[in-house]
């Protein structure tokens, strides 16, 4: 236990180190560090000077939300606002909140510089999107630079794709099935509804009820860090990862896709050893491939095999084809000038 | 003769592995879990090759369409089954579905620590590469990268233009019911899956 709480205060020291070198306020950091250790939370004494950082990150905030809001919440405010009341959460504030988990995904990975996978990535996850129950959030879709299997969602739109993944995928509607998973996440607001769950029973409560939040303003909350690191390592509730995988499974079908294409990821994934790393955290963080793929047996039976038999396309294919397309565009537009170029 | 065989099969993996490296390596030893039939084409209505009694060990080849996969028998035969009526060799051999699985599984994953139960999926990282643990504790927040991604958005328009040179269109698709417990048959077309109890609270 007490090493448990030493852990603890030593990870929300880590996070909130940069922070603290930027606001220069490290006295008081040391004062809630040992209050940590002690088991105690800080005492809400001290009023909040509004450091400027906070300002900047509020600033930043509004201008997301193109400014509606009159009172903008800070970083801290957002992590409060979890702890609280999931009605709270806004659209403008979900976006808010899964912008800075988005930002802490890719401070662990790079975007893997190939734009033209990059596009494509968008362009089929916001197809899929179209169909979802919310259609017009600010969709975002990336492809990772890690060899790893993965792939993430965060509030408000944003889904992430390992570089591997898309090794991997056999087809276009396994990516497809790995996306519609990931978009079923975010519209039913699986992350939200579980950082709120942890906020509010966790750990973590010792850290939201201290005056961090009205001290560090940095542009991310480093709360909001911690709860993020802890549910995005642990991984989702098993009930939230089957229902993504059914909803998700209709999702892709309604999208045009072969409805099989999850299934053949699972299959796979039930086949890879628990021992290549390369499959290791969606192994970790997933309940294992063999229930998902019974669940789902048990959800689609036979009902969505009418849906089937699309020519599979695999993503080197599309990407080509996508290539070559808007290459046959661009020879077409300028139909007036392309002469006139190669006069000499 | 040993080695020559070897010598043999490793030139053919290479060979496999430079022709199609995808379809060698998805080659998996399955088992059939109820009665089928082995069709020479995709589909129910495709013509019965041979029947596959529960518990046939076949070789799953590469090839998908739909929920059809290309399989071989012991005696060479191919033909195509319905992938959910095979199941893994191995999942089968452990002899533990559902409930059973994940527990050894996560066991896996906290090899020093005994028990763990589903709800808390294991927290232990041994040996996790890529996007693991450790890189999100030491991850320091990219607002630049975000805003670059934010960058490759595409809007509605692009992705129905997207669609619509790939031949994908939208089609009307109800959701898929939650399953309850096995026993009861839930909807029409969901198999009744003997045995199944894992999800006594219906998820």
């Amino acid at each position: 236990m007490t090493i448990k709480k030493l852990l603890l205060a030593l990870a929300v020291l880590t996070c909130m180190t940069p922070v603290l070198a930027q606001n220069q306020d490290t006295a008081n950091a040391l004062n809630l560090f040992q209050s940590l250790m002690r088991g105690q939370t800080a005492p809400a004494a001290a009023p909040p000077p509004t450091s400027p950082g906070a300002g900047l990150a509020n600033s930043l905030l509004g201008s997301l939300t193109g400014g509606v809001q009159t009172a903008k919440p800070g970083a801290g405010d957002l992590v409060q606002l979890i702890s609280q009341s999931l009605e709270q959460i806004d659209e403008a504030k979900e976006i808010q909140i899964g912008r800075q988990l988005a930002a802490m995904l890719l401070g662990s990975k790079p975007l893997y510089p190939d734009m033209a996978m990059q596009r494509y990535v968008n362009q089929l996850g916001r197809w899929i999107s179209l169909q979802s129950p919310r259609p017009n959030l600010p969709w975002t879709f990336a492809v990772l630079d890690d060899p790893g299997f993965n792939a993430f969602a965060t509030p408000g739109g944003y889904v992430f794709v390992t570089k591997g993944l898309l090794d991997r995928v056999k087809d276009e509607s396994e990516l497809a099935g790995i996306l519609a998973h990931e978009i079923t996440h975010v519209t039913a607001k699986h992350h939200l509804i579980a950082m709120n769950k942890a906020a509010r029973t966790g750990l973590l409560t010792q850290v939201m009820s201290s005056q961090l939040k009205n001290n560090l303003g940095g542009m991310v909350s480093s709360q909001l860090l911690t709860l993020g690191r802890n549910i995005y390592t642990k991984g989702l509730d098993q009930d939230d990862e089957l229902d993504a995988d059914r909803t998700g499974v209709a999702l892709a079908t309604r999208a045009g896709f072969d409805p099989y294409g999850l299934v053949a990821v699972l299959q796979q994934l039930r086949t890879a050893s628990p021992d290549d790393t390369f499959f290791a955290l969606s192994l970790s963080t997933h309940p294992p491939a063999q229930l998902r793929l019974d669940q789902l047996e048990l959800a689609m039976g036979t009902q969505l095999d009418a849906y089937s038999g699309q020519p599979a396309v695999t993503v080197p294919q599309r990407i080509a084809s996508l290539a070559a397309l808007s290459r046959r565009r661009t020879a077409q537009a300028p139909a007036q000038q392309a002469p006139a170029k190669k006069k000499n | 003769m040993i080695l020559r065989k070897y010598g043999l099969q490793a030139w053919a993996g290479v060979f496999a592995l430079t022709l199609g490296a995808a379809a060698f390596a998805q080659t998996e030893a399955v088992l059939v879990k109820r009665a089928a039939q082995l069709r020479d084409a995709p589909g129910e209505a495709s013509r019965s090759v041979v029947n596959l009694p529960l518990q046939t060990a076949v070789t799953r080849l590469g090839e998908r369409q739909g929920p059809w996969i290309k399989v071989r028998t012991a005696d060479g035969t191919q033909g195509w089954v319905h992938l959910f009526d095979i199941t893994s060799a191995n999942t089968a051999s452990t002899g533990n579905a559902g409930a059973g699985a994940l527990r050894s599984i996560t066991s896996f994953f906290n090899k020093g620590s005994a028990q763990a139960n589903a709800s808390t999926l294991p927290t232990s990282t041994v040996g996790i590469r890529g996007l693991g643990v450790e890189d999100l504790a030491n991850s320091q927040p990219n607002m630049a990268a975000v805003a670059q991604a934010d960058a490759t958005r595409v809007d509605e328009n692009q992705a129905r233009q997207f669609a619509n040179a790939a031949s994908l269109s939208s089609r009307a698709v109800n959701p898929l019911a939650l399953p309850v417990a096995p026993a009861k048959a839930y909807a029409p077309g969901t198999p009744a899956g003997g045995g199944n109890s894992q999800f006594q609270g219906g998820g």
